[in-house]
């Protein structure tokens, strides 16, 4: 324990762990705030002038005129949305809301949109997956509204995963067990859950350049030496480093997180965190659980993919002689899932970015965009939902990298 | 107690370091001879523990020391030839981080490193960053982490590099004082350093142990091949040309007196001088002194 505290001060006594620290919240906080300076709404007021409103005021003002449609997603509810949409957009002789004419949409529509979310989806062409105007649905199909998102699920994953009925049946399977009606609370976009991927896979950043000389520094100026020539020198020190730095991340990952998460909910309201995930993403997400809930989920996810992450550093620095060596090693191991889910063929960069560790907060790749789509790992007959699989990923490489840089460490000797 | 260096070798990629040393280390100040590259490093490493040996092993006290492990390094200390530490730590933090590593109880290890700091005269930069020591000082808080454990066995590396003559004098001292009933082996190619408290000494050269024994021992190898005489100032460069001269005093009288080494007297006048450790270690390293090969007349 002893060792533990030193090390742990060693860490914290270093200049460049605190700026990144600071700066890790900084952004943490910032991150939070800049997508409420992306809300814009515009209106006519009764003297007939246009008002433009951007930031928080747009935020206030759309949440009240969509006060009517927030609550439960009955399919009533939906059909009476599209039924008003369908109306209005009759009498205007349109059948996109685009062409109506200025101010109508605000007054009309505004009001009811986030109802009509993925009503469109829901109604997708089985066999192309086009989704239908809401001006071609009928209406009275809308009374089983949920039945027809059990279809839609089906012939999705018969498109997105051919050749794998064990991903299909999973899929349908999750999906029955998805708590319906949904809610749905208006006032948050998933652009917000885009931040706090962003805010995580920086504090991942931060974390793998705090970590990556834990062992290579003292191997680079020679304390190594005289520090193995001590009694504790080997595993416990090993132990000690690694326990020290894995708590140091994993503590600035909770803290930046909590204040994201509080800041975010604060700005944008936290009875938007009621709201199902299948409000904000795809009608047929599979992740039964609302947005509150999709960001403690994302957050724990991230939590495991920074520890996973340093352990893999720490890894990387038992066995490289410098700290620029382990620095590089590490960094380009955390933006590997970002490149390799661009450039990769399809099932190989699935296979890819569900097991490296850095996969769950990576941009583009994260687990967000995991729970959020409907790709599945197939092994033999198993079908793995790839946000399980990069969890269990983590919750595996993190004790086993662990295991390797002691070993590592302790097997360290010069050539 | 006994440390035992049974056949050691040590082979890199492209040259062999340490070859096939034997060595037996019993209690007192053990000075380990010899030029740069000439594998003193590598030994020490060896019996540190930190690199392990192409073939043969280190034995302390019948067990070898892969074996003993931690019981091994509980009652060993070691400074590097070079070492550095994290630029945030203090002289004291760092002290206290060697401690804990070196299983000292918290208040124990603060009573030592007020003591050690006093004795290698640190007091006043006890809360000095190590980054901004001076390499004199640098080695001082080297040589008081290596003492924290009160090691039965203490490896030095180069110890005195960068000390002041001074520091130099308070160094021997200490270690003079350290070493009773203790196994200390200090490596060095700056023979008075050793040459005054060691009681043993060995010379390796290539990677090879070419001689062991006490100074008096060891500086019979060089009786009467030392040699003292006076010359014209102006024929010094000839001299130079064919001697290796190892120490020149210029004389008031315009003449130069010179020490050298030679298996014969080079001239009439020169006369027999008592040999010193360091006659020895030229005579073994004869490109210390500038020259390339031994000239013999």
């Amino acid at each position: 324990m002893r060792i533990f505290r030193l090390e742990l001060k060693r860490i914290l006594k270093s200049r460049l762990t605190w700026t990144l620290l600071a700066l890790a919240l900084i952004l943490s906080v910032l991150l939070a705030w800049l997508p409420t300076t992306y809300c814009y709404s515009s209106y006519t007021d009764k003297s007939g002038n246009e008002v433009n409103l951007t930031g928080l005021a747009s935020i206030a003002y759309e949440k009240e005129r969509q006060a009517d449609a927030s609550g439960i997603v009955t399919p009533e509810r939906v059909r009476e949305a599209v039924e008003i949409y369908q109306a209005c957009l009759t009498s205007y002789g349109v059948t996109e809301s685009y062409d109506l004419p200025e101010g109508v949409y605000e007054k009309e529509i505004l009001p009811i949109a986030p109802l009509l979310h993925g009503v469109k989806e829901a109604f997708a062409d089985p066999d192309t997956g086009m989704a239908p105007a809401i001006m071609e649905i009928d209406p009275a199909r809308i009374d089983d509204y949920y039945s027809v998102c059990e279809a839609r699920i089906s012939s999705l994953m018969a498109m997105e995963q051919p050749g794998s009925p064990a991903a299909q049946r999973e899929a349908m399977e999750m999906y029955q067990k998805v708590e319906k009606p949904f809610e749905v609370y208006p006032g948050m976009s998933s652009t917000i859950l885009d931040y706090q991927n962003i805010m995580g896979f920086l504090v991942l950043l931060f974390c793998v350049v705090i970590a990556a000389p834990v062992f290579s520094a003292d191997y680079q100026s020679g304390a190594d030496d005289i520090l193995r020539c001590t009694r504790h020198g080997r595993s416990k020190l090993a132990v000690s480093k690694l326990l020290a730095a894995l708590f140091v991340s994993g503590a600035a990952f909770v803290i930046c997180a909590t204040s994201h998460i509080l800041v975010v909910n604060c700005l944008f309201g936290w009875e938007c965190t009621k709201t199902s995930v299948q409000m904000l993403y795809s009608i047929v997400t599979l992740a039964g659980m609302n947005i509150g809930e999709l960001q403690l989920l994302f957050a724990l996810a991230g939590l495991l993919s920074v520890l996973a992450s340093v352990s893999f550093t720490l890894f990387l620095s038992s066995k490289c002689k410098t700290t620029v060596a382990s620095l590089a090693a590490g960094l380009v191991f955390c933006i590997a899932p970002v490149v390799l889910s661009m450039t990769m063929p399809g099932n190989l960069s699935t296979w890819t970015c569900s097991i490296l560790p850095a996969s769950g907060t990576s941009i583009q790749a994260s687990i967000l965009y995991a729970i959020t789509d409907f790709k599945f790992l197939n092994l033999g007959g198993l079908a793995v939902w790839t946000p399980y699989a990069m969890i269990g990923a983590c919750i595996i490489e993190i004790p086993l990298f662990a295991f390797l840089a002691v070993r590592s460490y302790c097997g360290h000797t010069i050539r | 107690m006994e440390l035992r260096i049974d056949h050691v070798s040590k082979e890199f990629k492209d040259k062999k370091a340490v070859n096939d040393i034997s060595l037996e280390l019993t209690p007192g100040v053990w000075g380990l001879l010899g030029a740069n590259g000439a594998g003193k490093t590598t030994l020490m490493r060896i019996i540190a523990g930190i690199m392990h040996p192409t073939s043969g092993q280190v034995v302390y006290d019948g067990v070898p020391i892969q074996t003993l492990a931690e019981r091994y390094r509980d009652v060993f200390g070691f400074l590097p030839q070079d070492f550095g530490f994290h630029p945030e730590f203090t002289v004291k933090d760092f002290l206290a981080y060697v401690a804990a590593l070196k299983g000292l109880p918290a208040q124990q290890a603060r009573r030592k490193i007020h003591k050690l700091l006093e004795q290698v005269s640190l007091a006043d930069a006890a809360d000095k960053k190590v980054a901004k020591l001076s390499g004199g000082m640098r080695r001082r808080a080297g040589i008081a982490q290596a003492l924290l454990n009160d090691p039965e066995v203490l490896i030095l590396d180069e110890p005195t590099g960068g000390l002041d003559p001074g520091e130099r004098v308070r160094f021997r001292n200490l270690l003079s004082e350290f070493a009773h009933d203790r196994i200390v082996l200090i490596s060095t190619h700056i023979v008075p350093d050793v040459e005054y408290i060691a009681t043993c000494h060995a010379i390796i050269k290539g990677g090879k142990l070419l001689a062991t024994g006490t100074t008096e021992e060891l500086t019979k190898l060089v009786d009467g091949k030392v040699w003292n005489c006076t010359v014209p100032a102006e024929s010094v460069p000839e001299y130079e040309n064919k001697l290796q001269i190892t120490n020149l005093r210029n004389e008031n009288d315009g003449s130069v007196s010179i020490r050298y080494l030679s298996e014969q007297p080079c001239n009439a006048v020169s006369t027999a001088a008592t040999p010193r450790l360091e006659d020895l270690y030229l005579w073994m390293f004869p490109e210390s002194s500038g020259e390339n090969d031994r000239r013999y007349h």
